[in-house]
């Protein structure tokens, strides 16, 4: 089932916090609605299910406009961010409540509740009561709770953050698994862009109720639209240096420090204000560009090691290469900047 | 805490201070069983005389009939104020509702607001609904003066239910009153047990309006019951006598005050009149 | 974008909307409407008629209206209607005669019995003994005195049929005083309250017994709640359970009981007289001793109310700061001044609020104990209007009267609970539904 928005525009009291938002997501997708806390993720979330009423603009489901139908009757799954189970019915009866609230016969009703807890494993649990499951446990209910009305959009209101970093990894491939396994429509909101890089086939990148960038998930990390994306994902993030061009193919930052621009930037006339924002793994790993540094920080991370690098005038670049100990603090080292994938933003934000 | 300290003075203080409580209650209990001589309030015998009025209704007229009208007053109680504080209370805590803040403003100056005060009319509402001298008006009229009480305390253990149980409910395609019914009212359980109890407790003990909104009724409960018997100016005059019916009568209070202790701690603290 | 209604949470309010109408809203409307009338037991609740008796004739008289009009209505006038008949065939006057006084004299009128007889005498089959003619007149009088007319003007056209030549506002003023429902009195009742010198005893009663019993609430509650938290756990709770009884303990059997402890040889009799102090009935026979009995017999209950409520606040403190001051060197009372007192600030201004509201309606305890007296010495504001509304031995209960007391009281509670509304942000409590449809 595709959803599309249609200008939906979303007011508290006076405060406007979703202002005419765009958004149409594809039939079988799983979208992740990814931004800061308090961008409006959840509020968005919570017009398409049917909890919040919009005030302007339209929600489709196919063709079919559900502006002004009521949460029962768009056939919405949800699972939010504590669960919601319900603390006084058992495993089977949180399952079942959806189906006996339509009506269904006790065998259906029996064989859907199993099927659904095959699918999400967690058949030995049934007899249990919430209190007495662990948060993955819980997570899994929820999914089988949501999804057992085989609903024709499945939403996810951070449903990672509530678990420990172990469970948060079993998780993201069991939702997903599950998604794919459905072939359920799915929109993923989260704050946590490893979240939404490994989950969903496309990212909706939203700031301050607005949505800046749709795209796949390697599209987006390539090629961000602002800086503002640029700096929200990857991790270690995004080092941004200001400074200008010079006119012939470099770029001078601030401090002093000239690098070189990308290819494509380098006819930029002179003397124009410019972000260069360099990533760690464009620095230190390959490139033509030759850079010195001291070492000013060290953090071994296992697998790859982080460095800091404090250029002559005081500019910090940073570098992960796979963990490496043969470079301490406080050495000198010239490494290679790979120019050509550095992102240029100008004064306004937007790539160039 | 944690330094420690000699508990004597304290203990002496208190005991001082609670002595007239202590007396009393303990004498409630002795003078029932036994006898003393004139002028002693040491107890020389043990007997059960006083509590004859049980079987012998010449003693001080049936009691069993006011016990049954005064258990029937506390369950009136109890299912209307649960009953309406219960839906009340939600629809304040959860729903849309025109001047809802209005409303709830309007429960909570109620509930401060000293309700005696408002007996003369009362007594004249009554008078012209025809219900005055009537059980079912006191039933009504004490109910209702209990509800603004009612509502906000079970508003207040509506809100502690999470929002997300009742948007998940409707998500998964129950009406608000199926949400109500199968998934919030289970969870305020506590709620409803505690103000259970209390409104028994109120209506079991309750006295002014039944002396005096029913005073001639062909009914009586066993507040105006004891009232009636103890007068220490009839010819019954004897204590003895009186505390053993005003036991009976408080009896059920105290057991229920001692099983559900704690959960009527929340509810006085909750604001009852002091 | 408007949220909708919810049909259902009007559905679940109603009931409950509908009995505090009836039994909150209604109660507090008829007694500020009825605080400005006269009403009472003899006036009626409901509306009145119109009759002029004896005693308002005589009143009337005195009021300067003509004597003449006076006279005129206290006697009766004997006329042949319908009606007149009928009630004369009731009292067993002979048929035959009946219907020569209605064929021959119907819808005459007679000034006096003497014409009237002697107009019946003309008749011939009238009766032979004087007695049964006198007899048979009877039923046909009608008079104004003590009849009674449902509605003003009915009155009016019967004085105007007496005496035809009165002046039309003197019917009319008659006619107004002939009802005997209650009627709108303005002020009067405040008036009389301001001239009655009991008024402002009864007012320092009520300030006195409000001050004191607060007094002792607020400092027992605050002495039990702090000894209780450093007691050890059986110790503070035997106490707490102790204080919380007379709470749960019904009014009627607290009443009883402490009539046992202050009564002729009661508890404190008994004692008394074994020490040589003198022994008498302490809650009825002397003024102190009667004020000491009702302060004591609601502080017992009110105390328990603050203990409650600062006991909650005393376990929310950190024991941190507690550990932390003892550490300091703080001593158990400077530890108590400087860190419990402070926190407790709120929760004391709130008990003050909301016992010196409750306190100043209270009247169950006085009544079943004390009553108001020795005379009307322990009597308050609350009771007395109680007494007077609804309590009073002399059998008339001045509605009127006992609701402006009360309205007094209910503008007085009104204002002040508001107000404590306002002081205690209890009106910030209230949060948006957070699903719209
Ligand atoms: N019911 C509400 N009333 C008023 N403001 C709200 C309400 N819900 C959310 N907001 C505001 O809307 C903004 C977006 O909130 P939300 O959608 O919950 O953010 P998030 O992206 O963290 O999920 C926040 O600034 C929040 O304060
Ligand atoms: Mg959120």
């Amino acid at each position: 089932m595709q959803v599309t928005l249609k200008n939906f525009t979303k007011t508290f009291d006076d405060t406007t916090v979703i202002d005419s938002m765009n958004l149409a997501v594809n039939d079988g997708e799983m979208l992740a609605l990814l931004g800061p806390s308090g961008c409006g993720k959840s509020t968005t979330l919570f017009a398409i299910c049917g909890i919040h009423r919009i005030n302007g603009g339209q929600i489709l489901f196919g063709d079919r406009d559900v502006s002004d139908v009521p949460s029962q009757k768009r056939n919405v799954g949800v699972v939010f961010q504590n669960y919601a189970l319900y603390p006084h019915l058992t495993v089977f009866e949180n399952i079942a409540f959806p189906l006996s609230v339509r009506g269904d016969s006790k065998p259906d009703i029996e064989r859907e509740v199993r099927a659904i807890a095959a699918l999400t494993h967690i058949e030995e649990l049934l007899a249990r009561r919430p209190a007495q499951l662990s948060g993955g446990q819980q997570q899994r209910v929820a999914l089988a709770r949501a999804l057992v009305r085989k609903p024709d959009v499945l939403l996810l209101d951070e449903p990672l953050a509530n678990l420990d970093a172990k469970l948060r990894l079993e998780m993201r491939s069991e939702i997903r698994r599950i998604q794919l396994e459905t072939g359920i429509t799915a929109i993923l909101v989260t704050h946590d862009q490893v979240e939404a890089m490994s989950m969903c086939d496309r990212i909706a990148i939203m700031n301050k109720g607005e949505i800046l960038q749709i795209a796949t998930p390697t599209d987006m990390y390539r090629a961000p639209v602002n800086k503002f994306v640029a700096g929200f994902l990857g991790n270690p993030p995004i080092v941004m240096l200001e400074g200008r061009t010079s006119g012939d193919g470099r770029f001078l930052v601030k401090e002093g420090t000239s690098l070189p621009l990308p290819a494509r930037l380098a006819g930029m006339p002179g003397d124009t204000p410019l972000s260069l924002g360099v990533r760690p793994e464009h620095f230190g790993a390959a490139g033509a560009n030759r850079v010195e540094g001291t070492i000013s920080f060290v953090e071994p991370q296992g697998r790859e090691t982080l460095f800091d690098v404090t250029l002559d005038d005081g500019v910090v670049l940073r570098s992960i290469q796979p963990a490496r100990d043969d470079v301490v603090f406080g050495q000198k080292v010239v490494w290679p900047l790979d120019a050509e994938k550095l992102l240029a933003f100008d004064v306004s934000g937007r790539a160039v | 805490m944690t330094r420690n300290f000699s508990a004597w003075p304290i203990y002496a203080l208190l005991g001082i201070l609670s002595a007239p409580l202590a007396i009393m209650y303990l004498f409630l209990v002795i003078d029932t069983f036994t006898n003393a001589p004139p002028g002693s309030l040491i107890p020389n015998e043990f007997t059960f005389h006083h509590w004859r009025f049980l079987w012998d209704p010449t003693v001080t007229g049936d009691v069993w009939g006011p016990t049954l009208t005064t258990f029937l007053f506390a369950t009136s109680m109890v299912v209307i104020v649960l009953a309406i504080s219960s839906t009340a209370g939600y629809a304040i805590s959860r729903l849309n509702l025109p001047f809802r803040r209005f409303f709830l403003s309007g429960i909570m100056v109620m509930h401060a607001f000293p309700s005696v005060t408002l007996i003369i009319g009362v007594f004249l509402v009554l008078q012209y609904a025809g219900l005055y001298n009537t059980l079912i008006g006191v039933i009504l009229v004490k109910a209702s003066l209990m509800l603004p009480f009612g509502v906000w305390i079970m508003k207040g253990f509506y809100d502690q239910v999470p929002w997300e149980i009742e948007m998940a409910g409707v998500q998964d395609g129950a009406s608000r009153f199926t949400v109500w019914r199968r998934l919030i009212l289970p969870q305020v359980t506590p709620g409803l047990l505690s103000l259970g109890i209390f409104a028994f407790i109120d209506g079991w003990s309750e006295f002014m309006l039944p002396r005096i909104l029913a005073p001639s009724a062909n009914f009586q409960v066993l507040s105006t019951y004891l009232n009636v018997v103890s007068d220490p100016n009839s010819t019954t005059y004897n204590f003895n006598l009186f505390k053993s019916v005003g036991l009976y009568y408080t009896l059920p209070i105290l057991v229920l005050f001692v099983v559900f202790q704690n959960r009527l701690m929340n509810i006085f603290g909750g604001g009852t009149k002091g | 974008m408007r949220t909708r209604t919810s049909l259902l949470g009007l559905a679940f309010v109603s009931p409950a909307l509908a009995l505090l109408f009836a039994f909150f809203l209604m109660p507090v409307v008829l007694t500020t409407v009825f605080a400005f009338t006269n009403m009472s037991t003899s006036t009626g609740i409901t509306g009145g008629s119109h009759v002029i008796t004896g005693n308002l004739l005589r009143d009337l008289g005195n009021a300067g209206v003509d004597d003449d009009i006076v006279a005129a209505l206290s006697e009766g006038s004997f006329s042949v209607t319908p009606e007149t008949l009928a009630a004369a065939a009731e009292a067993g006057v002979e048929p035959r005669f009946l219907g020569e006084i209605e064929s021959s004299l119907m819808g005459q009128s007679f000034e006096d019995a003497r014409s009237f007889e002697s107009a019946l005498k003309a008749l011939p089959s009238r009766p032979t003994r004087i007695r049964d003619l006198k007899l048979a007149t009877e039923p046909f009088e009608r008079s104004i005195l003590n009849t009674r007319y449902s509605s003003r003007a009915a009155m009016e056209t019967a004085i105007a049929s007496m005496v035809p030549d009165a002046p039309v506002d003197t019917v009319s003023a008659i006619a107004e005083a002939s009802y005997t429902g209650w009627r709108w009195i303005d002020g009067g009742n405040f008036q009389t309250l301001l001239d009655r010198p009991e008024t402002i005893r009864i007012v320092l009663n009520t300030v006195f017994y409000v001050a004191a019993t607060l007094a002792f609430n607020v400092f027992v509650g605050l002495f039990l709640a702090i000894t209780t938290f450093y007691l050890p756990k059986t110790g503070a709770g035997f106490f707490s359970v102790l204080w919380l009884l007379p709470r749960i303990t019904p009014v009627v059997l607290y009443a009883v009981m402490w009539k046992w402890f202050t009564w002729d040889n009661g508890f404190l009799y008994v004692i008394a007289e074994q020490l040589g102090l003198p022994a008498f009935n302490y809650m009825k026979g002397s003024v102190p001793t009667a004020w000491a009995t009702i302060i004591l017999v609601n502080g017992f209950v009110g105390a328990s109310f603050g203990m409650i409520l600062f006991s909650g606040a005393l376990r929310a403190i950190p024991v941190q700061q507690l550990w932390a001051s003892e550490v300091d060197g703080a001593s158990r009372w400077q530890q108590i001044r400087r860190i419990i007192l402070p926190q407790l600030r709120w929760p004391i201004l709130f008990v003050t609020s909301y016992q010196t509201l409750s306190l100043l309606s209270s009247y169950e305890q006085i009544w079943l104990t004390t009553n108001g007296g020795p005379g009307s010495t322990t009597t308050v504001w609350a009771l007395e209007a109680f007494n007077t509304a609804l309590n009073n031995y002399t059998g008339n209960l001045e509605y009127g009267m006992g609701a402006a007391m009360a309205l007094i009281l209910v503008a007085v509670g009104l204002i002040l609970s508001i107000l404590y509304l306002r002081m205690f942000r209890f009106d910030e409590l209230v949060n948006k539904p957070r699903i719209e449809f």
